[in-house]
C-alpha cells in the first residue's frame, strides 16, 4: 500500500496555493514513446525510406519553376515563377486533354470499379472449388500480358477483317473503322481496361470474403433469407471495409490514365477524344526536352489528385464511417 | 534508453542519407557554374596525353601510349554485345585505345541516352545520335561543339571537302556558329523507302513498272478492274508515328519536292521565296494529300492503311488480298520476297525507284548526313582528349577505319579483290550463307551499326544485294532538292517555338488523314489555313525567318 | 438439406453463363499466343492459327533456350524479384501493423507521408543521381530499395490489420507479449490470406518490371529477362533486326513474342495457385468466438 507522495505544505503555513502543474506538451510525446515505442519503432525503416527515395528525389521537382537545361544542374538554372505554370493554363490544347483525362478517368472508375466485385460474388457462388479455382485462374491471366501485346490484340480485334466486324456482318452491317473514330476510342480503351483487370481486381475481394464469419451466413439463413439476401446484408457489408479501401485509392488515382495504352492505340484522328495529359506532355517532350513544362504540368495533376484522394476520405468518413485515414 | 535504440536503428541509414545530400549539394553547386566549360578550351596544350604529333589522312592512327575512353554502346538485339568480340581487341591492337563500353538495349537508348547525360554521367562518346536531337543539350554546356576542335580531325575535314558537304554542316550549326554533332558523311546519296508491285500481277495484265506517280495511277486502276473486291494498295508503316504511312508520304511528297510523312517537319525552306515557309500549308503538301485522297475515293487504296500495323499489312499483302506495298531493300527481300515464294506459286515483287513527281527527279535535301557522334564536355577535361579526338577521326572517318568497322580484318573476315569484298568461308552476313556457322555481325561484331554507316559510295555499295544495286543506281543520279540554310533558334526563342510546335503539328496530322480519308472535303482547305494561323502558325514562321536573317549577319 | 429454390437454380445458370463467358473472353488470347509459339510461320502469317498450334515447331524456342544470354537473364529475374520482395514484405507489413493502431500518436501524420508520395514523385534524373551516388547502380538493391513500399499494397493491408478483433491482440498483451511478438505470433497468422495476396501482387510486379533495370544497370550479365525479350522483340518486328532470309530466322520473327508471353508468364502463373491455398476462410474467428 503506497502512499502518494506530495509535497503537501505543512498544515497552518500560510504559502499561496501553489498553481497545478500544467502538463508540458512534451510529457504528452514521451507518454506515448515510452508506451508504443515497439510501434514506433517498427516505422523507423519504412518512413526512412519514404524519406530518401521519395522526398528527397522530389526536390527535383523544383525545376517546374525555374528554366532547365538537360545537361545542366538538375536543380535548374534560374527562377522563373509561374512562367510554365501559367504556360500550360492559356494553352488550348491542354485544356482539351483535360478534358478527355477526365472523361476517360471517369469512366473508367464507373466500369472498371464494380465489374471486380461482382465477379468476386458470382465467383464466391461457385459450388465446386476446383471450378472455382480454374475461373479464377483464367480470369486473371490477361493482367500478366504486357500493355504492348494487350494493344496488338485490340487492334487486331478490331481491324476491318478482323472478329468484331466479321460478327457486325452477320447483322448485315458495314464493317467500321473502329480505330479511326474518335467517337469509339473511349469505349475501346475503357473496354481493354475492363478485360485486362476485372479478373485481377477480384484477388483481393476473394481474399476479403474469406474473413466473413460463416456463422452470418447461417443466422442470415435461419432468418429466412435467400441467397440474393444473404449477399446483400451479409457478403457486401462483409467486403465494404476492402470496397471503400479500394475507392478512394481509385478516386485518388483518377488522372493517373494509362499513358502507354493510349499511345499505342491513337493516333491523330483520335486526338480530340484519346490524348489526354500524359500522352500530350510526351510529345511535347519528345519534340521539346521541355522538362519544366512537363514538371509544372506533373505538379498539377499531383495537387488534383491529393485533393481528390483527401475529400472521398473525409466524405468516406462522414457518410460511411470507415475511411482511410 | 529506448530513444538510443531508436538512433542505432537508423544510423546506418543516417550515413547514407548525408552522403546523398553532400552529393546533391555538390551537384548543385558544379551546376551553378556548368554550361561554361569552354572557358580554356582552346588551349589544347595540356591535352596531348597519347596524341600522335601529326595525324594525316591516310594515316593509321596509333596511340603513343594505352588509353581508354568511354563510350555508349547501342545493343541491337540483332547482334547483341559481346566482350569476346574480334572487333574491340583488334581495335586496340591497331590504336591502343580501348573502349569501355556502356551497354544500352536499342529500344529505350534516346531516354537513357537523356538520363546520363542529364544527371552528369555520361560516357566521353555518344553514337547513334540523330540530328537534331543533340540540339536540346546545347544551351547547358553538356555537350562539346565540336566545331571547334574539327581541326584535329583531318580525315574528317578532307571528306567534307571532297564530297562538298559544306551547305548540310552548315545546317546543323546551332545559333552561335557552331555544330555540336560529328555526322555520318555520305558521298553520295543513299534512299531508303519506295514502291513494291507484284511483277507476276502486272505482267499478267500486261502493264510495265510505273515510272510517274500518274503512271502508278493507271497501273493500280488496272489491278482494282481485275479485282473488283480488293484493294490494290494497301500500306504499312503507320505505327509509332504521327504521320501514317511515314515511309509513303515521304517518298511522295519526295516527288512533289516538300518533307511529308515521317520527314515532316512544320518549317520548310522555299528556295524560290528565300525564305521559310510553313509546310502543312504549301500547295505541293497540298497536292500530296490531293492525290493520296484520290487513291482512297476511287478505292485503289486501302483506307486501314494509314492506322493498320505493319503485321496486318504484310498479311494482306501475302494473302493476295493487295498488290502493292512500300518497300525498302531489306525488307523486299527479306520479309516480301521470302514469305511470298513460301505461300504464293509464281509470286514475284520488285522494288521501282521512287516515280517521279512535279518536282522531277529528284531526292530529299540532307540525307547525306546520317547519325553521328556526340562528345560529351567532360572529354574536354581529360588530359587524352586530343588522342580521343583523332581516334574518332580514324574510326569513323577515314578509308581504313570505315572499311575495318564494316568488314573487319583482312584475311581473317574478308578477302578483297577486283573491287569486290568477299566474305571468308564459314561466314555468313545477314543470311548470304544460310550454311555458314558464323555470323560477321554477331560473332565478331563488325558491320555494327554503331560504327557502320556513311562513307564512299564504293565502300557504301560494297554489300548492296542486286536488287539495292538496281535501285540505288537509278536513285544516286537525281539531284538533291535545296538544302535549307541555317535557322538556328536561341534557347528562349526555342522554348516558345516547342509550344507551338506540338498544336501545330498535331493540326496537321489530324487534317491530312481526314482529308484523305475524305472525312473533311478539301474544298475546306482554306478554313484548315486559318485554324493553322488561330494556332500561331505566322507567329512561328517568322520566328524562324528572323533566325535565318540574324544568322546570315552574324556568320555570312 | 434444404433443397435449392428455382429461383436460386436461375441463379446459379446465369452465373454460369456469365462465368463461361468471362472464361471464353479472358482465355482465348492466351491459348492462341500458346498455340502460335508452336506453330509454323507460315501458317500464323497467313492467319490460319486459332486455337490449335498449325504446323507443329519448336524452333523458336530451340533458339531461345539455347541463348545462354536467355538463361542468365531469367536466373537474373528470379533473384531479383525474390529480393525485392522480401525487402518489400519486411517494410510494408511493419508499416501497415504500425498505421493500423488507430490509438498511436502521430499516426494520422505517418499515413500522410505515405499517402503524399502517391502523388508527388521526382523526376526521373533525380532518382538517378540519387541512386547512383548510393552506390546501388548495377546492384539488385537497385531494383529492390527504390520500389521497396507500394502505397497501394500498403493501405490495403492496412485495412485488413484494422478488421481483425481487438481482442485478440488484447488477449495476447495480457499474456505479456511484446509488440514485435504480437505481430509475428498473433497477427500475421491471422492474416495469411492478405500476406499472401501480397506476396503476390509484389512479386508479380517486381517480375514484369525492366524499367528500374534499364536505367540502373549498365552491362548485359545483370539485365533480368523482361528487357532481354522486349529488346529481341523490338529488334524482331521493327525490321532493325539484321534477320536474314533463312527459314530459321524468319521463323523467329514471326512468333518471338509469343513465346516471349509464355516463357515469362508461366513461372509467375504457377505462384498463384500456390498462394491460393492461404485463401482460407477464417476459421479463426470463429474459434475466438466461441
Amino acid at each position: 500500500m503506497s502512499t502518494t507522495t506530495t509535497s503537501a505544505s505543512p498544515p497552518g503555513t500560510q504559502d499561496p496555493p501553489k498553481p497545478a502543474p500544467r502538463p508540458a506538451p512534451r510529457s504528452a510525446w514521451r507518454r506515448a514513446l515510452r508506451r508504443d515505442w515497439q510501434l514506433y519503432s517498427l516505422a523507423v525503416l519504412p518512413v526512412l525510406f519514404f524519406l530518401v527515395f521519395r522526398y528527397l528525389p522530389m526536390i527535383g521537382n523544383v525545376i517546374a519553376f525555374r528554366r532547365f537545361e538537360p545537361g545542366g544542374s538538375i536543380f535548374g538554372e534560374q527562377w522563373v515563377g509561374l512562367r510554365y505554370v501559367r504556360m500550360f493554363l492559356t494553352d488550348p490544347t491542354f485544356w482539351q486533354v483535360f478534358r478527355n483525362t477526365l472523361w476517360m478517368g471517369g469512366l473508367t472508375l464507373v466500369f472498371c470499379f464494380p465489374i471486380p466485385i461482382v465477379l468476386a460474388l458470382l465467383l464466391n457462388e461457385v459450388r465446386r472449388r476446383s471450378l472455382k479455382r480454374f475461373v479464377q485462374s483464367v480470369s486473371y491471366l490477361p493482367h500478366f500480358l504486357s500493355i504492348v501485346i494487350v494493344a496488338g490484340i485490340t487492334l487486331q480485334m478490331l481491324a476491318s477483317d478482323g472478329p468484331v466486324n466479321h460478327v457486325l456482318g452477320w447483322f448485315g452491317h458495314d464493317p467500321i473503322r473502329f480505330i479511326q473514330e474518335p467517337d469509339w476510342f473511349r469505349t475501346i480503351y475503357v473496354g481493354s481496361e475492363i478485360w485486362q483487370t476485372a479478373g485481377w481486381g477480384t484477388i483481393l475481394y476473394l481474399a476479403a470474403l474469406t474473413t466473413i464469419d460463416e456463422d452470418l451466413y447461417e443466422a442470415a439463413r435461419i432468418d429466412g433469407a435467400g441467397r440474393l439476401r444473404q449477399i446483400w446484408h451479409v457478403t457486401l457489408p462483409g467486403i465494404r471495409p476492402t470496397m471503400i479501401t479500394l475507392l478512394i485509392l481509385n478516386v485518388g488515382a483518377f488522372m493517373a490514365v494509362g499513358f502507354e495504352k493510349v499511345l499505342l492505340l491513337y493516333n491523330p484522328l483520335t486526338y480530340p477524344t484519346a490524348d489526354v495529359i500524359s500522352t500530350y506532355v510526351y510529345r511535347m517532350g519528345v519534340e521539346s526536352n521541355n522538362f519544366s513544362y512537363a514538371a509544372a504540368i506533373g505538379l498539377f495533376e499531383a495537387v488534383i489528385g491529393l485533393v481528390l484522394i483527401t475529400t472521398a476520405n473525409q466524405l468516406s468518413r462522414r457518410t460511411v464511417g470507415t475511411s482511410l485515414w | 534508453m529506448k530513444r538510443e535504440r531508436q538512433q542505432n536503428a537508423g544510423q546506418l541509414s543516417r550515413r547514407q542519407i548525408l552522403a546523398a545530400v553532400g552529393f546533391i549539394g555538390l551537384a548543385s553547386l558544379t551546376g551553378c557554374g556548368s554550361g561554361d566549360g569552354g572557358g580554356d578550351s582552346k588551349d589544347l596544350s595540356k591535352k596531348q596525353n597519347g596524341a600522335m604529333k601529326e595525324f594525316r589522312v591516310g594515316q593509321q592512327f596509333k596511340a603513343s601510349k594505352p588509353l581508354s575512353f568511354s563510350m555508349l554502346h547501342n545493343d541491337n538485339p540483332g547482334y547483341p554485345y559481346k566482350a569476346s568480340w574480334l572487333f574491340w581487341k583488334e581495335v586496340t591492337k591497331r590504336t591502343g585505345i580501348t573502349i569501355k563500353p556502356v551497354d544500352v538495349p536499342l529500344v529505350d537508348y534516346e531516354k537513357k541516352r537523356s538520363v546520363l547525360i542529364g544527371s552528369g554521367d555520361a560516357p566521353f562518346l555518344i553514337p547513334k545520335t540523330y540530328h537534331p536531337s543533340e540540339v536540346a543539350f546545347v544551351s547547358s554546356g553538356a555537350i562539346l561543339p565540336v566545331s571547334d576542335y574539327a581541326h584535329l580531325m583531318p580525315n574528317f575535314q578532307a571528306k567534307v571537302k571532297k564530297w562538298k558537304l559544306e551547305p548540310e554542316i552548315d545546317s546543323i550549326r546551332q545559333s552561335d556558329g557552331k555544330y555540336y554533332l560529328l555526322p555520318g558523311l555520305h558521298e553520295r546519296p543513299k534512299s531508303g523507302y519506295s514502291l513494291s508491285f507484284r511483277t507476276d500481277v502486272l505482267a499478267k495484265l500486261g502493264l510495265s513498272l510505273p515510272t510517274t506517280w500518274d503512271e502508278v495511277y493507271d497501273v493500280f486502276k488496272a489491278i482494282r478492274q481485275e479485282y473488283p473486291d480488293r484493294y490494290p494498295f494497301s500500306d504499312r508503316w503507320s505505327t509509332n508515328t504521327a504521320f501514317t504511312v511515314g515511309a509513303l508520304q515521304s517518298y511522295l511528297g519526295q516527288a512533289y519536292g516538300v518533307h511529308a510523312g515521317w520527314t515532316y517537319d512544320n518549317i520548310s525552306f522555299d528556295s524560290k521565296a528565300q525564305k521559310f515557309v510553313f509546310t502543312g500549308a504549301r500547295d505541293e503538301y497540298r497536292a500530296v494529300i490531293e492525290y493520296l485522297r484520290k487513291l482512297v475515293a476511287e478505292k485503289l487504296m486501302d483506307p486501314e492503311s494509314f492506322t493498320q500495323t505493319d503485321d496486318q499489312a504484310i498479311q494482306k499483302l501475302l494473302a493476295e488480298k493487295s498488290f502493292a506495298i512500300s518497300a525498302n531493300p531489306q525488307e523486299l527481300v527479306q520479309t516480301y520476297r521470302y514469305n511470298l515464294s513460301k505461300q504464293v506459286k509464281g509470286a514475284t515483287i520488285e522494288m521501282i525507284p521512287v516515280p517521279i513527281g512535279p518536282a522531277g527527279p529528284v531526292v530529299l535535301d540532307g540525307i547525306r548526313l546520317e547519325n553521328g557522334v556526340m562528345v560529351s564536355s567532360k572529354a574536354l577535361k581529360s588530359d587524352d582528349f586530343v588522342a580521343m579526338m583523332q581516334f574518332v577521326d580514324w574510326l569513323w572517318y577515314s578509308d581504313e577505319g570505315q572499311r575495318f568497322s564494316k568488314w573487319g580484318v583482312e584475311g581473317v573476315t574478308y578477302t578483297y579483290s577486283g573491287g569486290t569484298y568477299t566474305l571468308e568461308k564459314g561466314i555468313s552476313l545477314m543470311g548470304s550463307d544460310p550454311s555458314a556457322k558464323k555470323d560477321l555481325q554477331k560473332d565478331y561484331g563488325f558491320f555494327n551499326g554503331v560504327f557502320t554507316y556513311g562513307g564512299s559510295w564504293e565502300l557504301v555499295s560494297s554489300n548492296f544485294s542486286p536488287d539495292e544495286k538496281k535501285f540505288q543506281d537509278a536513285m544516286s543520279q537525281r539531284k538533291q532538292l535545296p538544302i535549307a540554310p541555317a535557322h538556328p533558334l536561341q534557347s528562349a526563342e526555342q522554348e516558345q517555338a516547342s509550344l507551338w510546335t506540338i498544336p501545330l503539328q498535331d493540326h496537321v496530322a489530324q487534317n491530312t488523314l481526314q482529308f484523305i480519308l475524305g472525312k473533311r472535303p478539301l474544298s475546306q482547305w482554306g478554313a484548315y489555313v486559318s485554324e493553322l494561323k488561330a494556332k500561331n502558325m505566322q507567329q512561328l514562321v517568322d520566328l524562324h525567318n528572323k533566325a535565318y536573317e540574324r544568322y546570315k549577319k552574324e556568320h555570312g | 438439406m434444404v433443397k435449392p429454390s428455382r429461383s436460386h437454380r436461375v441463379f446459379q445458370g446465369v452465373n454460369g453463363v456469365i462465368l463461361t463467358l468471362v472464361v471464353v473472353v479472358t482465355l482465348y488470347p492466351f491459348v492462341n499466343i500458346i498455340a502460335r509459339s508452336f506453330s509454323n510461320e507460315r501458317q500464323i502469317r497467313a492467319g490460319q492459327v486459332t486455337l490449335w498450334p498449325k504446323g507443329f515447331n519448336l524452333t523458336t524456342y530451340r533458339i531461345v533456350f539455347h541463348d545462354s544470354a536467355f538463361w542468365r537473364s531469367y536466373g537474373n529475374t528470379v533473384f531479383y524479384t525474390v529480393v525485392s520482395t522480401a525487402v518489400a514484405m519486411v517494410l510494408t507489413t511493419c508499416y501497415a501493423y504500425v498505421l493500423s493502431k488507430k490509438h498511436l500518436k502521430g499516426r494520422n501524420f505517418l499515413v500522410g507521408v505515405a499517402v503524399f508520395t502517391m502523388f508527388f514523385t521526382g523526376g526521373l534524373i533525380p532518382n538517378y543521381v540519387l541512386v547512383t551516388s548510393l552506390g546501388m547502380k548495377n546492384s539488385v538493391w537497385a531494383l529492390a530499395v527504390p520500389n521497396a513500399i507500394s502505397v497501394f499494397n500498403l493501405l490495403v493491408m492496412k485495412a485488413f490489420f484494422e478488421s481483425l478483433p481487438s481482442e485478440l491482440e488484447e488477449a495476447a498483451q495480457i499474456d505479456g507479449l511484446s509488440t514485435y511478438g504480437i505481430l509475428l505470433r498473433v497477427v500475421l497468422p491471422l492474416s495469411k490470406a492478405v500476406v499472401a495476396t501480397m506476396v503476390l501482387f509484389y512479386s508479380v510486379s517486381f517480375w514484369n518490371s525492366w524499367f528500374g533495370a534499364f536505367l540502373y544497370m549498365d552491362r548485359t550479365e545483370l539485365m533480368p529477362v523482361t528487357v532481354y525479350l522486349r529488346n529481341i522483340i523490338a529488334g524482331a518486328t521493327g525490321g532493325t533486326n539484321a534477320g536474314a532470309a533463312t527459314d530459321q530466322l524468319s521463323q523467329v520473327a514471326a512468333n518471338i513474342q509469343a513465346v516471349t508471353i509464355v516463357l515469362t508468364s508461366l513461372p509467375i502463373l504457377c505462384v498463384y495457385p500456390f498462394v491460393q491455398r492461404y485463401f482460407v476462410s477464417g476459421v479463426m474467428l470463429g474459434a475466438v468466438k466461441g
